[in-house]
């Protein structure tokens, strides 16, 4: 496995996600390690595909922080809004001195995140942006220090790479695939269009580049040449989604939000998609948020799985400890709903159903996101904590 | 054998489109047997969907039935009028489609969408059969006297005594039913007043209870609350009280808690009620007109009916049934040389008029050679005047149309050959020759008498094991069943608790609130459960389901093919299954057929196609999905389906298959037979073909699946 460093590509902290009062996603927390596919399922309305495109700011959030490569990216701000109401009840009520000093304080901390959070959330880009430019400006220098007679050439050339970075945005780093191949491409647009409008879009001028770009893109994906030049409507479902691929993978992401990518396509369709998402990941050190709710597939394809249940993270673990050991109950019922290509042990196979309102008492002791296990988390109270606990013993 | 309820023989489907005709299904038979599931597996193009379609009557208006035939019930389905097909369409065979948005009606309630067949359904019903009923016993009557011309006197008097306990069984029946609907009716009621009070809305109490005593009144019968008339009387007593005291209740002031008790107290009675067995009616209306005074109880009455009159009518019925086959048998005898020269004389070149008037006079005799008194229809010999004359008109006109087909395509062919030879930009093609394969066209003239020939010699052999007494008893239950569907009662409340509970089991919250909604209101997996109910409503005998789970999440997906799994299990209705989730086809399939361009490739049990699959194509789709121990790189299928405008010549799978042979180029490979029930067609099958082993995926996972079952067995052994 290429790039296996422990290196955090993506943080998402507390992510909440409102439509007016429905709570699309609550409170998820996770990490996506750099060069690891990262598995969402649960059932639709779940809040999965909420998720993934928040991370793209197709969506302003509510709450809770996002952060690629160590840069915030998306920030919410309910959450500090809601620390000052707080504050300010009990300002209200305080009666010491001391206490109201340190009320105001909260207060004017609280206002201070919210200031830092709408500018990251605004200017992420920017700061990116500037800090690319500082950075090829320092070369520059560099260069133009040791070079004496081909300064002219080393000023052009950095002029106009400065003038891209001036127009790159960190968020295109992250590039989604998604799940209708149909209806996400323009069907006005030949595919060369398509698939370079990333490039021009942030800037680049030279045809002759773009053409090789997207020609190389093209045989990367398993496309050819001829296809340039075409309309969507003459491609297959399974040739469409590779379009769709083509045109992410052109602007060399370091991860990709893969939102259902097969559930639309035929059967033998899907496995050449999925191995050439495969493919695509082994040779550009790709990391992989793959949502989809074809469990098989996501356990083939991922190395950590997410499962989410009504806006909440319930259990993540790694896709092995999973499908072996699955705690919460949810989950449970979400395995023994699999079908599988069996038709002996699938007539006689029981399906769990799950209760939200009957399986847990969280009255009184409030449910968290805790690790069980090493790298296994699962949403539980103290009570069911230590009886999971019991229970992966037991199994081991 | 003789269980099947649908059977399509030698289907063939063409769309006319600007760059030709496209062949979407090239010759596929199979039978669908009642009870069974059937599943049809291929990819998008492989004519899964078109063959359903053909079967509701549904085909888009560019296709081209090119020949074959649908039977179902006596009838071809591809040569009724529309108005029987409607009849037939979802009513007796119903279908789940792929796309909840387009078929729902935007603007219609989704109750009304859901009870809407229901209560259609129970106006015909009645009167259909009530026409049936009358029409059978007439026949049955004629019949018998036409068996034994010895005793009139006594044929006449037993079938007399039948009709009019009969008729008495039917009045009871109807008295019954209509107790029963209050019973149900005032059920629905209180459920939705329970609902109401829990949601706090305005109620007037004191209307309400006034209303639910007098209708607990109508629901006394003595063959249904006999055993509870005080009960009930105690109950109404109760509600009069209650209601005198009791005002409108509104948010602020809600339903008294001794009135919401009271109530849920006449719900569980009127549920005991409600879920009561059906009393014999038949055997009722025996005792009532042959031992007036007497009371007996149903066993006794049963008892009476069996010992005093089946004894002497049932030997009678025998007679009767004995002498219609005989006649028929000898009528088939008789016909079958007819047949076989029949069909050596279309083989052979014959003018149109010839062949029609021959037709005509062939279906006359085949006609009169029909056993009227077999309860399953033989849809061959029903429906062998429309299939003959069908195939012979067919060969006609497109005898007739080929040359001139092929005069236009040479015309304007010409005319852009000499446009481009002057050096114009043409940029305009030309519509390829729409030509018929004739000899094709006239075989399946042949089959038709083939396949009517074939079937006669197998009764004339099998007649003498024919089990008369079962084919008695048919006719019998027939009977039963029409004059109880005679009185048969649904009035739009209890069809409205009908759709309420069957929105439940497809896992729709909250139903009484939403039967109020329009499609637009929900989601598309809420869309798709509501289709689902739909096609459940009206109680089909054959349920079509069109990759029905594949835009639904697991859960969902499980509860919904639980679902129709047990309903199939309720209804004994068969179900044709199309999908492209071999775990969902493993799951209900009892029979599987591949399909791959149009043909059926292999063909078998569930535990054929998963545990000793054989043809290329099936290989390729199993180990093109992971399961839940895949680890190593997917085995996708290079390339695509073919174009099916220019059908290849030998098998269509050749370009894409690993183990293609030089034959499989050059021609298709007949259906080989594996065992009883499993027929694959490859050329792998044939005697001198090389060895080919199976890819190591497979047979792996079925080492795997088959360990897994040992281990199972040997638990639950274990645990014995």
């Amino acid at each position: 496995m290429p790039n296996n460093t422990n290196e955090t590509l993506l943080r998402v902290e507390h992510l909440c996600q409102f439509f007016g009062p429905v709570k699309a996603v609550n409170d998820v927390s996770f990490d996506i390690k750099r060069g690891e596919v990262f598995g969402l399922v649960g059932e639709s309305g779940c809040g999965k595909t909420t998720t993934g495109r928040s991370i793209i700011r197709i969506y302003n959030i509510t709450s809770g922080s996002i952060y690629f490569k160590g840069q915030r990216i998306c920030a919410g701000t309910l959450s500090y809004e809601n620390a000052i109401r707080e504050a300010r009840k009990a300002l209200r009520a305080a009666t010491s001195p001391e206490e109201k000093e340190r009320l105001r304080k909260t207060i004017e901390e609280n206002r201070a995140a919210i200031r830092s959070a709408k500018h990251d959330h605004k200017h992420s880009d920017e700061d990116y942006a500037k800090g690319l430019v500082a950075h090829l400006e320092k070369e520059r220098d560099e260069a133009l220090a040791k070079a004496g007679a081909d300064a002219v050439a080393i000023r052009k050339e950095y002029a106009e790479k400065i003038r891209i970075a001036k127009k790159t945005r960190l968020i295109t780093n992250i590039q989604m695939i998604f799940q209708d191949p149909v209806a996400s491409l323009n069907p006005r647009m030949t595919v060369r269009e398509i698939i370079a409008e990333g490039l021009i879009i942030q800037g680049v001028r030279d045809q002759k580049y773009i053409d090789e770009k997207v020609y190389e893109i093209l045989e990367l994906v398993g496309l050819t040449r001829d296809h340039a030049g075409r309309y969507p409507h003459e491609f297959s479902g399974g040739q469409k989604q590779r379009i769709g691929i083509a045109r992410s993978v052109i602007m060399q992401p370091d991860m990709l939000i893969a939102d259902e990518p097969v559930s639309a396509l035929d059967v033998s369709i899907q496995a050449q998609v999925i191995n050439l998402l495969g493919d695509l990941r082994d040779r550009l050190g790709l990391t992989i948020l793959f949502i989809a709710h074809d469990l098989s597939v996501v356990k083939y394809f991922s190395d950590r799985i997410g499962v989410m249940y009504y806006g909440e993270m319930v259990e993540l673990a790694t896709s092995d400890e999973l499908f072996a050991h699955p705690l919460h109950p949810y989950t449970r019922s979400l395995l023994s709903s699999i079908p599988l290509p069996d038709p002996r042990t699938e007539k006689k196979r029981t399906r769990i159903t799950y209760n939200r309102l009957a399986e847990h008492d969280y009255s009184v002791d409030k449910p968290s996101l805790r690790e069980v296990a090493p790298g296994h988390f699962v949403q539980c109270n103290d009570a069911e904590f230590a009886r999971y606990q019991a229970k992966l013993k037991e199994q081991a | 054998m003789k269980d099947n309820i649908l059977e399509v023989k030698r289907l063939k489907i063409a769309f006319r489109t600007q760059a030709g005709t496209l062949k979407a299904v090239r010759d596929i038979s199979f039978d669908l047997q009642r009870g069974r599931t059937l599943a049809i597996v291929g990819e998008s193009g492989s004519g899964k969907s078109v063959t359903s379609r053909a079967v509701m009557g549904i085909l888009a208006g560019n296709s081209i039935v090119e020949g074959g035939e649908i039977f179902y019930d006596g009838k071809d389905l591809l040569r009724i009028a529309e108005e029987d097909m409607q009849k037939i369409r979802g009513d007796k065979i119903s279908m789940i489609f792929q796309d909840p948005l387009s078929s729902l009606n935007p603007i219609v309630k989704i109750g009304k969408q859901i009870t809407e067949a229901m209560l259609l359904k129970s106006k015909t019903g009645r009167r259909e059969s009530a026409r049936a009923y009358k029409k059978l016993l007439a026949l049955l009557r004629k019949t018998a006297h036409e068996a034994n011309a010895a005793q009139p006197e006594r044929i006449d008097s037993l079938f007399d005594t039948f009709a009019a306990f009969c008729t008495e069984g039917t009045k009871l029946e109807d008295a019954y039913n209509n107790a029963s609907v209050h019973a149900q009716e005032l059920a629905a009621m209180i459920d939705d007043f329970l609902f109401k009070a829990e949601k706090k809305q305005n109620l007037d109490v004191r209307q309400t209870l006034r209303d639910y005593a007098s209708r607990l009144r109508r629901t006394k019968d003595p063959l249904l609350t006999a055993d509870c008339d005080s009960d009930l009387n105690a109950l109404e007593a109760e509600l009069d009280k209650a209601a005198s005291g009791a005002g409108k209740a509104t948010a602020e002031k809600l339903v008294p808690g001794e009135i919401i008790a009271l109530l849920r107290r006449t719900r569980a009675l009127l549920e005991t009620i409600n879920t009561k067995p059906r009393p014999d009616f038949m055997a009722i209306g025996y005792a009532r007109t042959k031992h007036p005074g007497e009371t007996l109880t149903p066993a006794q009455a049963a008892q009476a009916l069996d010992g005093e009159f089946m004894s002497e009518f049932l030997p009678l019925l025998d007679k009767a049934v004995q002498f219609s086959m005989g006649r028929s048998i000898s009528a088939k005898k008789a016909l079958l040389p007819r047949l076989r020269e029949a069909q050596k004389w279309y083989a052979s070149d014959f003018a149109r008029k010839e062949g029609l008037s021959r037709a005509k006079s062939l279906t006359k005799e085949v006609e009169s050679s029909i056993d009227r008194l077999e309860v399953v229809k033989d849809s061959a010999a029903y429906a062998f005047g429309s299939s003959l004359t069908g195939a012979i008109e067919r060969y006609f006109s497109c005898k007739e149309r080929n040359p001139r087909e092929e005069a236009r395509f040479a015309r304007q062919n010409a005319r852009r050959e000499r446009l481009i030879a002057r050096g114009r930009n043409v940029t305009w093609k030309v519509v390829p020759a729409n030509v018929y394969d004739l000899d094709d066209l006239r075989g399946n003239i042949i089959t038709v008498v083939e396949r009517l020939a074939d079937r006669y010699e197998a009764d004339v052999e099998n007649a003498a094991n024919e089990d008369i007494r079962a084919r008695t008893n048919a006719l019998v239950n027939a009977l039963r069943a029409d004059s109880s569907q005679m009185v048969a009662r649904l009035t739009k409340r209890m069809a409205r608790e009908r759709a309420i509970k069957l929105m439940e089991e497809v896992g729709i919250h909250e139903p009484r609130q939403r039967f109020y909604q329009y499609p637009f209101e929900f989601s598309g997996g809420m869309r798709q459960r509501i289709v689902i109910a739909i096609a459940l409503a009206a109680d089909p005998d054959i349920l079509i389901c069109d990759e029905p789970t594949t835009a639904l999440d697991v859960t969902i997906q499980a509860q919904i093919l639980e679902l129709i799994n047990r309903l199939k299990a309720e209804r004994n209705f068969s179900v044709i299954f199309i999908t492209h989730d071999l775990g969902v086809v493993a799951n209900m399939a009892d029979d599987i057929a591949v399909m791959y361009a149009g043909k059926i490739v292999e063909y078998g049990t569930a535990d054929d196609i998963f545990y000793d699959p054989r043809h290329p194509y099936t290989w390729a789709l199993l180990s093109s999905m992971p399961d839940l121990d895949t680890k190593e790189k997917l085995e996708a299928i290079p390339g695509t389906p073919p174009n099916m405008i220019y059908p290849p010549k030998g098998d269509a799978f050749a370009d894409r298959n690993r183990y293609a042979m030089q034959i499989d180029f050059e021609q298709q490979p007949p259906m080989f037979r594996v065992s009883e029930t499993h027929t694959a067609a490859t050329w792998l099958l044939h005697p001198d073909a090389p060895k080919v082993e199976v890819p190591k995926v497979i047979t792996d996972r079925i080492a795997r699946m088959r360990a897994k079952e040992a281990n199972q067995e040997g638990g639950a052994a274990h645990a014995e």
